[in-house]
């Protein structure tokens, strides 16, 4: 009789991998065969969880056909099973799974495509965070300012691509016209992905800005980030910039 | 324990979904009360806001999928902290979980699976539901699980090895009428006999739902899937049931192949009837 822990080891080994006999013993047949009730968990567990990656890459999903989505699902669940059980986490490396899978290779955009899917998914998951009043960063003097970092709502992503990948999900959204076109040599695109109220989004965001931004994000000064912003275009106006973020709903905290 | 289990005045309840949320929101159907899986609501987002509205007007239930309280490995304190920032901050009327496994070497199986029934296994299990109710500060309910097979070397029948759960944790029993009715179908086994071997006064929720009808190697297996309406054999069993445990709170569980609300509903007030006429008929139920 085998421990429950050496058990569990072969079962999951099993859901994985092949059938081993030590197992198949351990298991009344009621007429059927072992391996065939073994079988029943093992599609279980393998559809359930590419159901889960379908879920939350839908236009992927749609990108590449379903049936070679859940070949691609098949094979990433195999590399990199859940290792907690709320699933809305699963999937992170799936975006660079895609770059790296030999046969969607070809489909250059695919990765930035599920990028954005999950960081919408993210954003959707994201806590529900009190946002920074703005007028508790009026009475600093200018060099102060100069030296803040602002701490940014978790819902929020930003992601920038080559390929036009905002364009890309808007068609693939069900009921949207099949047969709209996106020219993928419009251009790059810099989106910010985040929660507006009780939906998630996105928006195109102007090239300086999203520098500014994502300057911010990782962590760097004001000062730094108006910099690099300006570095990006000479037309960025840092004023207006730290305005609308500040009232945009995005921040959540700072530092001095 | 801090908290009671479910009472007989909830009624008939349906497991409230993510395509149902908007539309239970606007409309508020006359439904007793709502269960969620707990692990969709673990992000503290969009779903969990929207949760603490529906609960302004709805009990509700939070029913994990993930513990693994049979897992021989020790219990995933993360995710019991997780389940328990949610409890307290919902705070349901009842908690449930699975008498299953689902967590082995790290990687989570996101499926209910099979125990060998042995003195070992209770142990394990008795530890951990202890360890949960402690944590929780809740009496917990434990769901049978539907089968597709069962070990040899397993020495104790499923509905006793339920009924000395209860005994060492003081938990209570999550009845689930479609798994006892999957599972003897799948295993060989007298649905009734195994509702007969249930502690009565353990059950605080009963669980009913729909299966398909599968074929494997020419024998008939069936999928508890929750993707039809509940089947006559256990709309049966859900009767005997009720004759035995008394008016307890009653959830229709639909889970693929989600169907409109209004569909859900009506099962609900299908099994709303079955409840009255059992409230109204009093019960002789036995522990």
């Amino acid at each position: 009789m085998p421990a429950l822990r050496d058990l569990q080891a072969a079962f999951l080994r099993a859901m994985f991998g092949p059938d081993e006999p030590e197992l198949l013993e351990t298991i009344v047949g009621d007429g059927l065969r072992p391996a065939a009730r073994l079988q029943i968990y093992r599609h279980h567990v393998l559809t359930s969880l590419t159901d889960v990656l379908q879920a939350t890459f839908p236009v992927v999903c749609r990108l590449v056909d379903e049936r070679f989505f859940r070949y691609v699902a098949d094979a990433y669940i195999r590399q990199y099973p859940p290792e907690a059980p709320c699933l809305f986490e699963y999937g992170a490396h799936f975006p660079a799974f895609l770059a790296a899978f030999p046969p969607c290779r070809h489909l250059a955009y695919l990765e930035d495509v599920a990028r954005l899917e999950w960081a919408m998914n993210i954003a959707l998951h994201a806590e529900v965070c009190a946002l920074l009043d703005p007028a508790k960063l009026s009475g600093l003097a200018a060099p102060d300012v100069a030296q803040l970092t602002l701490q940014f709502d978790p819902s929020v992503t930003l992601l920038d691509s080559p390929w036009p990948i905002d364009q890309i999900w808007r068609v693939h959204q069900v009921g949207e016209e099949v047969y709209t076109t996106v020219d993928l040599n419009a251009g790059g695109v810099s989106l910010e992905i985040r929660r507006w109220e009780d939906d998630v989004g996105f928006r195109r965001l102007d090239p300086a800005i999203y520098t500014f931004r994502t300057t911010l994000v990782a962590g760097h000064a004001l000062a730094r980030a108006a910099a690099a912003a300006l570095e990006a275009s000479q037309e960025f106006d840092c004023v207006t910039a730290l305005h609308e973020l500040l009232t945009d709903g995005v921040i959540i905290g700072f530092t001095l | 324990m801090v908290h009671t289990s479910t009472s007989a005045k909830l009624g008939v309840g349906i497991g409230l979904r993510a395509p149902h949320v908007a539309e239970v929101l606007a409309t508020r159907p006359a439904i007793g009360w709502l269960e969620v899986h707990a692990e969709n609501y673990m992000g503290a987002g969009v779903p969990l806001a929207a949760l603490e509205r529906v609960r302004a007007d709805y009990p509700l239930s939070v029913h994990g999928v993930g513990l693994s309280l049979g897992s021989a490995a020790a219990l995933d304190n993360r995710h019991l902290s997780r389940l328990q920032r949610l409890i307290t901050r919902l705070v349901p009327a009842c908690v449930s979980e699975h008498l299953s496994w689902s967590i082995a070497g790290g990687i989570y199986l996101n499926h209910l699976l099979p125990l060998p029934y042995t003195e070992e296994t209770l142990a394990i299990v008795a530890r951990h539901v202890m360890h949960t109710q402690e944590v929780l500060q809740y009496r917990l309910l434990i769901e049978n699980p539907s089968s597709y097979l069962r070990f040899t070397h397993s020495t104790i029948p499923e509905p006793e090895f339920l009924g000395e759960l209860v005994r060492r944790t003081g938990c209570g029993l999550l009845c689930d009428i479609n798994n006892i009715y999957v599972s003897c179908c799948n295993l060989g086994g007298d649905p009734v006999a195994y509702l007969n071997a249930l502690p009565a006064r353990a059950i605080g929720e009963i669980h009913l739902a729909g299966h398909a009808v599968n074929d494997a190697d020419g024998q008939t297996i069936l999928i508890d899937d929750h993707g039809a309406p509940v089947s006559e054999a256990v709309w049966d069993l859900y009767g005997h049931a009720l004759a035995r445990f008394g008016p307890v709170p009653t959830l229709i569980e639909w889970d693929t192949n989600i169907p409109e609300l209004a569909v859900l509903c009506a099962e609900a007030h299908t099994a709303e009837r079955c409840l009255q006429r059992a409230q109204e008929a009093g019960y002789a139920g036995v522990a």
